[in-house]
């Protein structure tokens, strides 16, 4: 499981981030990135649809530094949420060390994350792995939204194992360092040897607080939120598209595209001339300049033949 | 699970740097890179300098495992050799054992078939390299001790403070 590299002092762990389509795992992963110092990040790498739906995986590199001569790593990835992405989100859980289920607290999405949850079991048992075995954290998500279900019944219908859990606002950032830190010291416990399960209960004070605003609210003005209304706020707030750190990757690399257009045009424009030159009229050093061309494109051997050939040999 | 668990030593990457040093200046490649199955780069030689070679090998590892699952719907056990051709740069990827891939980056200066034929050579004996410290260190245990999860915590609180 635990990756041990002797020879440089490594040691890696892998932490994969799961839960149903649309329940913030990627959000997570975006805000680790934005909020952890240069020196200790690598790049977020994510394989997304043009809809910015996960579609592999994405993939994020933290670097602990050393610790006790071991530089410590850790490769945070997420698996695609979407039911039918099922065949890539198998294969993310390969060599897994430790899990976060980051579930969707809204009401509407209680079967979504049972099934999800059941989708893990299954995927793992494919591997061999027993979730029992593996360091677990639970994240409830999305707790600012109205219409959530409460702490209670998530625990009831997604944790009956107790694992310690988390109440999270990922676009927000709340709890996601909370999640984070408690899962990579499971792992590390695990790998020391013990795997200590302990309870730890933390639901954000502001989150309650805000929950009961909105109740009230709904009591006074008796306006129920319409479904459709409500599905798309929650869309629209977690469009991922907003997140800078994406936009500003991804077009480096398409200045640098343009610029390789760019230089190789000319050329093709010359290989044309050329083509368009009969053989014979060409001047002579110019046929010279093409078979010496050919023959360095075509490396050493048929260099070798070119000279047995005009040799005679 | 345990038994799962990848442990590599010196002695053993110094084996494995050689033979893949011999199969760079063998195959006139510009890289290779010997990557877990789980997505860790195990080590690297060549020209890496201009590499991030910790999202390539996860990336890597990302393909091979697709490729694995595309080879199982139409009926193959695996597909052990990949092959990506670009304009000027091209990535062959070799399975080396059970749970590691070989992956040779090179340029036009070399032909498919040199860093094929090496990269078998080499993966071969890669793979022996692999077996012998396997069966000699089996019963070596790592003991982290428990300062190293306690200034593990230290260090997880200085990097996730707000």
């Amino acid at each position: 499981m635990v990756s041990i590299n002797y020879a440089f002092k490594e040691i890696s762990c892998k932490i994969v981030y799961y839960g149903p389509g649309l329940s913030g795992k990627t959000t997570n992963l975006q805000y680790v990135h934005r909020k952890i110092p240069k020196s200790s990040k690598g790049e977020l790498i994510s394989l997304a649809t043009d809809a910015d739906r996960t579609l592999y995986f994405d993939f994020l590199p933290l670097n602990l530094g050393e610790i006790h001569g071991f530089a410590t790593k850790f490769q945070l990835y997420t698996v695609p949420g979407q039911v039918f992405y099922n065949a890539t989100r198998k294969l993310v859980l390969r060599g897994v060390d430790g899990l976060v289920f980051v579930a969707d607290s809204q009401r509407s999405k209680t079967d979504e994350n049972i099934e999800s949850l059941n989708n893990l079991i299954e995927n793992l048992k494919e591997y061999g792995y027993v979730l029992e075995d593996l360091p677990m954290v639970f994240q409830y998500n999305k707790r600012d939204l109205p219409d959530v279900s409460e702490i209670e019944e998530l625990e009831k219908a997604l944790n009956p194992r107790k694992l310690t859990y988390f109440g999270a606002v990922a676009i927000k950032g709340d709890g996601v360092f909370d999640t984070l830190k408690c899962v990579t010291k499971k792992v590390l416990d695990k790998a020391k040897g013990k795997t200590p399960i302990t309870r730890k209960e933390k639901i954000y004070p502001e989150m309650v607080e805000k929950k009961k605003e909105l109740k009230t609210f709904e009591e006074k003005e008796k306006v129920p939120i319409t479904v459709g209304f409500e599905k798309a706020e929650a869309y629209k707030e977690y469009q991922p598209k907003s997140d800078k750190a994406v936009v500003m990757e991804a077009s480096p690399k398409r200045e640098t595209q343009v610029q390789q257009m760019n230089i190789e045009k000319p050329k093709e424009k010359t290989k044309k001339l050329a083509k368009s030159i009969p053989e014979d009229k060409k001047p002579s050093f110019e046929r010279e300049k093409i078979i010496v061309a050919k023959v360095e494109k075509t490396g050493k051997f048929s260099f070798l033949r070119w000279i047995k050939n005009i040799l005679n040999i | 699970m345990s038994d799962d668990r990848l442990i590599i030593y010196e002695e053993q990457i110094d084996k494995i740097n050689q033979a893949l040093q011999k199969l760079i200046k063998g195959a006139e490649a510009k890289c290779a890179l010997l990557v877990d199955k789980d997505g860790y780069l195990i080590t690297r030689q060549g020209f890496t300098h201009t590499l991030d070679t910790t999202a390539l090998a996860a990336l890597l590892a990302g393909s091979f495992a697709s490729t694995k699952e595309i080879a199982r719907l139409v009926g193959e056990p695996e597909f052990s050799v990949l092959f990506h051709q670009g304009k000027r740069d091209h990535i062959h990827l070799t399975l080396v054992g059970e749970r590691t891939i070989l992956a040779v980056i090179f340029d036009d200066r070399t032909t498919i078939g040199m860093v094929r034929l090496y990269a078998k050579e080499i993966g071969e004996s890669i793979v022996s390299i692999l077996s012998l410290t396997k069966e000699s260190k089996e019963e070596e245990n790592l003991s982290l001790g428990s300062e190293f999860t306690q200034s593990a915590e230290n260090k997880l609180d200085d990097i996730f403070k707000d």
